[in-house]
Formats: structure tokens, C-alpha cells, sequence
């Protein structure tokens, strides 16, 4: 009975402040939004890191015709000098760290670029003598880097030694920094939330303080007078984070796993599984922002 | 039922109190009536045994409890065992009659079942029974007024406080609304009522209560609203003169007659 009683006075409270109920669900459903989409943004980076970093490898890249570097002054790479990065790289002092390596020819390596870049227009632009041939090391343990670097940087005939996983650290980073502002937005969005929030409790206990003044005087607890506020407040902003949960699923199946997996098969990515992993958080987060806010504010505007 | 020991309640420290050294009991089962000019403290009398605000000095005992040692949480159930009806009815305008009297028990948690039975009654004894599907604007103030009262008798209070429960009404209305509280009083419940209205103090001869800016200064039996009594002068000129405890024709309430 008296949840039933509840229940309607949330009900008409909600009709009653039905403009400022739907800012409140938009709020909080931009805010769980930018929120759920920087935790995703992490989780992507966790699962390209874990799918990246057993596969990239050192890349030392060996001279052409003309590379402004100071070991290729001579001109391309001669025979004896690939075979004296060969055994370089199957000496004792190299071996422990390798775990494999492979020689990549410019037609290897055109072949590659090809395949990576086949929807772009450079692909017919680019020629095997554009493109240094290689040797690919994938490393024992990939930190160990500048030993490789150390040893190959100054040999005759090579160009550079190259780190992959600093290219895909850019990545991070800026995936990093995209999080980042993510939170950012979230939290001034949060700020408004909570604002919002308490503005839409107090108009709804001035609209309904007659209610309340009479609840007051016939003696109806404290907590029969203030769960309609509060519940309101939590009804509102748990609509705002299932439509952030919807949205945010929303956007993983059909942009992330519909497009982007499809065009980029060799790369990781989120799927609605991780979607359903930080729904429960936003849900739990909006309900948590709503409550507070509302009891803070019936404190100071609700007289029980 | 209700006793006031020595109650000071100063609002603002630059005025007089509101109420100064009130010592008063009104006992089970009493009607009285509280009256003074306006500002003379009645209402500030029926929000000290409301527990709305609390005396600054002394203390005030309801139903045997002293109010300034209720627990805030247990505040709430002290209120059910009082009843209140103001001068401006405060009805809810979107809810029918059943349901303003019904509300008083939905917020306190009371079934559907004991409030289909108990509000009919309580509307047939406020002879509201014809109307109870009437939106409040529908009604007479009169009308408005005995639904107020059901709604504070609902709950089968023991205590009923009215602050100028006629204040605005006709005389003849007023008279209606008398007999329910004084039905309501015969029942059993302590009555007390706050007013201006002499015609209703002098023609129900029930106690009266007396204040002045914040002091009580007449308490009697079956008294009358005396504050200005016509004298004829010896030379025949009329006047109208302040109450005085020598002009009571009955002695004044002995308040060691009782305790709660
Ligand atoms: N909340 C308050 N804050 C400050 N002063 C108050 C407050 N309520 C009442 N007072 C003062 O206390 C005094 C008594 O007021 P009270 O309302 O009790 O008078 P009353 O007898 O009910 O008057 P009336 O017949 O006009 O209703 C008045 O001087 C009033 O100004
Ligand atoms: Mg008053």
C-alpha cells in the first residue's frame, strides 16, 4: 500500500516537473555518455596494447641510393655488409635477445605496403626502390630495445633501427589524450548533472510543499516525505545512463564491430562485451549523483 | 494532556518573547479556548505543542512526554497522536474530499482496507457524507473547513488544536463548524482552539485562556471572551474597559487540580 502510494507521488511528482525531469535525463545521459566513452577508449587501448605488443617488432632498415644518414654515405647497402648484419644478429652478444628475425626485400616490403594500403590511390604511386629493405627482429623481450639500437645504429649499411611499439605509443597517446578530454567534458557535464539535479528537487519541493507541509503535520515519517525527491531525482538520471549504456552499445555494434573491425581485420577492438561491463558502472554512477545530490538538497530545502 | 511549564519563546532577541512564562495545563478530554489580540502568541502556543519550534526557556509536555527530549526521527509519531486544523482549510486542490482525508493515513502507512471503513466515518461525523467526490473548490469554506477537520481526526488523535478554525467564516457557518469540534470534544478528545471570535467564546462557555503579549492573563472556567467589558458609568456615559481578574464572576482555574 504504501509503496503503491509511493509510486504515485513519483508519478505525478514527475508529470508535474516533466521540462526540468527531461533536462535532467539529457544531462545525464550526455554526461554517463562522454564518461562510459573514455572508459571504452581505455579498454580499447588495453586490448590493442595486448593484441600489438606480441606481434610488433624492431625494424632495422638498411640503406638505398642517397639516404641522408651519416652510415649511408657510401650509397646502398652492399652484400658484405647485410651479411655482416646477419651474423651481427646471430652472434652470442645479439642471440639471447632475439627470439626470430627475417630479412624483408624492397619487393617484400612493396608487396606489404600494398596489401596494408590497398584502398588508398598512393598504392600505384609507390616502387619497390621508394621502399629500404629490412631486417624484422621480434625481440626475446621488446624492452630491451636499445641493446639492438646500441649495437646497429652505427654499422655501415644501416639507416636506422626503428622501435614499432613507439609508433603505436603515439597512438596510445593520443587515444590517451582523446580519453582524457573525454573525462574532462564528463566531469563539467557531472558538475552540471548534480547542479540540475538539486535545482529540479528544490523546484519539486516548492511545488509540492503543500504535500509535504501536511505530511509534516499528520505525523508521516521522514523518510515516507522525502523518497518521492529522491526517487525522482534517481528515476530521471538511471533513464539518462540506460540511454548512455544504449547509445554507447549502440556505437561499438555498429561503428566499432559494423565498420571498423570490417575495414581493419588485422587490428583488436571492443566489442559489446565491454560495453556491457561499464554499463552497470554508469547506471551505479548516475543513481549514486542523483541520490546525493537530492539528499543534500532536501536537507537544506524540505523542513521534516 | 497538554501542560506548559514556565515556556518563554523568544523568536527575535530584540522583541519581546512571543511568549513569556506560560504555566498552563489543559487536561484530558478539556475544551479550551486560547485567546488575545492578534499577536498576542496563540499561534506560537499551537507550534510549541506541535514541537514546529521549541521553547526557549521551560518546558512543554504533550501526552506526558516533554517534546524537547523527542528524538527528531520520533517527532513524526508524537504528531499522530495531534490533530490540526488552520483558518485557511490547507486542502490539496488536485484530490478529491475522500482523498485529502484519506492522504493523513496513506503517509502514515495505514492499509486500504482500515481506510475504505475509517473515512466514510469519519466524513459522516463532519456530515460530509454526500459529498466526498467533490474537488475542494466545489465546496463552501464551511465545507472545506469540516473536510480539514476529518483529515485531522483521522487518525484518531488525542489531541485536536484548531488556530482560528472560523477565522473565515460567517457566523452561521462558524456555528456549524463549532458542533463538529465540540461533538469531536465529547468523544473524548482535548480541544483547543485558538480565536477572535467572541459571539463563539461567549455562547460555548468552556474554558478560557487568556493571553496578552505573550502573557497569560486570565485562565477560568466556562469563561467569556471579557476582554473589554461595557460599564455604565454612575452618570449614565457608556465605556468599554480592559478585563480585570476582579471582574470574574467565577474563580480562576486552579491548575494543581489535575496532573497529567
Ligand atoms: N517565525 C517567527 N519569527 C519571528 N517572530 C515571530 C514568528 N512567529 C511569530 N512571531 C512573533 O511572535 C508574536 C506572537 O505571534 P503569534 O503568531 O503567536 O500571534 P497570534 O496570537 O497567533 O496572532 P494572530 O491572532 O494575529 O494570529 C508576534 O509578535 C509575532 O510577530
Ligand atoms: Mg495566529
Amino acid at each position: 500500500m504504501r509503496l503503491a502510494f509511493i509510486l504515485g507521488e513519483i508519478g505525478s511528482g514527475l508529470r508535474r516537473n516533466l521540462s526540468m525531469v527531461i533536462s535532467v535525463v539529457l544531462v545525464t545521459f550526455i554526461s554517463l555518455t562522454f564518461v562510459g566513452a573514455a572508459a571504452l577508449t581505455q579498454m580499447q587501448i588495453t586490448q590493442m596494447k595486448g593484441f600489438w605488443y606480441d606481434k610488433v617488432e624492431v625494424a632495422i632498415f638498411l640503406c638505398g641510393d642517397d639516404y641522408g644518414s651519416q652510415t649511408c654515405a657510401d650509397g646502398a647497402v652492399t652484400d658484405s655488409q647485410r651479411s655482416a648484419i646477419k651474423s651481427q644478429l646471430d652472434s652470442a652478444a645479439v642471440k639471447p635477445y632475439v627470439e626470430s628475425y627475417e630479412y624483408e626485400s624492397q619487393d617484400q616490403a612493396l608487396e606489404h605496403f600494398r596489401e596494408q594500403f590497398k584502398n588508398s590511390p598512393i598504392v600505384d604511386t609507390v616502387t619497390a626502390d621508394q621502399l629500404p629493405e629490412s631486417f624484422r627482429v621480434k625481440m626475446v623481450d621488446p624492452e630491451k630495445y636499445d641493446v639492438i639500437n646500441e649495437l646497429f645504429t652505427p654499422m655501415k649499411g644501416v639507416d636506422t633501427v626503428i622501435d614499432q611499439r613507439d609508433l603505436l605509443e603515439k597512438i596510445f597517446s593520443v587515444m590517451n589524450v582523446a580519453s582524457l578530454v573525454a573525462v574532462g567534458i564528463a566531469v563539467v557535464m557531472i558538475f552540471c548533472a548534480v547542479l540540475l539535479v538539486a535545482t529540479t528537487i528544490r523546484l519539486s519541493a516548492f511545488s509540492r510543499r503543500r504535500e509535504t507541509g501536511i505530511m509534516r503535520l499528520v505525523g508521516a515519517s521522514k523518510a515516507v516525505i522525502q523518497l518521492p525527491f529522491v526517487l525522482e531525482g534517481v528515476i530521471a538520471a538511471l533513464i539518462g545512463a540506460v540511454l548512455a549504456s544504449g547509445t554507447l552499445w549502440a556505437v561499438v555494434k555498429y561503428l566499432i564491430q559494423g565498420k571498423l573491425a570490417i575495414e581493419y581485420p588485422d587490428t583488436a577492438f571492443i566489442a559489446t562485451n565491454e560495453v556491457f561491463l561499464v554499463a552497470p558502472g554508469l547506471l551505479a554512477l548516475g543513481i549514486v549523483l542523483a541520490g546525493v545530490s537530492s539528499v543534500l538538497t532536501l536537507r537544506r530545502y524540505l523542513k521534516v | 494532556m497538554i501542560r506548559f511549564e514556565h515556556v518563554t519563546k523568544v523568536y527575535d532577541q530584540k522583541s519581546r518573547p512571543a511568549l513569556d512564562d506560560i504555566d498552563v495545563e489543559i487536561n484530558r478530554g478539556d475544551f479550551a479556548f486560547l485567546v488575545g489580540a492578534s499577536g498576542s502568541g496563540k499561534s506560537t502556543f499551537i507550534r510549541l505543542v506541535l514541537r514546529e519550534d521549541q521553547a526557549s526557556r521551560g518546558s512543554v509536555h504533550v501526552a506526558g512526554q516533554n517534546v524537547a527530549g523527542i528524538p527528531n526521527w520520533r517527532v513524526p509519531r508524537m504528531r499522530r497522536g495531534i490533530g490540526v486544523v488552520f483558518q485557511d482549510f490547507r486542502l490539496l486542490p488536485n484530490k478529491d474530499v475522500f482523498s485529502n482525508v484519506a492522504f493523513a493515513m496513506q503517509v502514515i502507512g495505514k492499509g486500504r482496507a482500515s481506510i475504505r471503513s475509517t473515512v466514510p466515518e469519519v466524513l459522516k461525523t463532519v456530515g460530509l457524507e454526500d459529498k466526498k467526490r467533490r474537488m475542494p473548490h466545489e465546496l463552501s469554506g464551511g465545507e472545506q473547513q469540516r473536510v480539514a477537520i476529518a483529515r485531522a481526526i483521522v487518525n484518531q488523535p488525542g489531541i485536536l488544536l484548531a488556530d482560528e478554525p472560523t477565522g473565515n467564516l460567517d457566523p452561521a457557518t462558524s456555528v456549524g463548524i463549532m458542533n463538529i469540534l465540540d461533538k469531536i470534544n465529547q468523544n473524548g478528545t482535548t480541544v483547543v482552539m485558538a480565536t477572535h471570535d467572541t459571539d463563539i467564546v461567549n455562547s460555548m462557555r468552556r474554558r478560557v485562556i487568556e493571553l496578552d503579549e505573550g502573557k497569560l492573563v486570565r485562565d477560568e472556567q466556562a469563561g467569556e471572551y471579557t476582554a473589554m467589558i461595557p460599564i455604565v458609568n454612575r452618570d449614565g456615559s457608556r465605556e468599554l474597559r480592559t478585563a480585570d481578574p476582579r471582574d470574574q464572576a467565577i474563580a480562576p482555574f486552579d491548575t494543581e487540580e489535575d496532573e497529567a
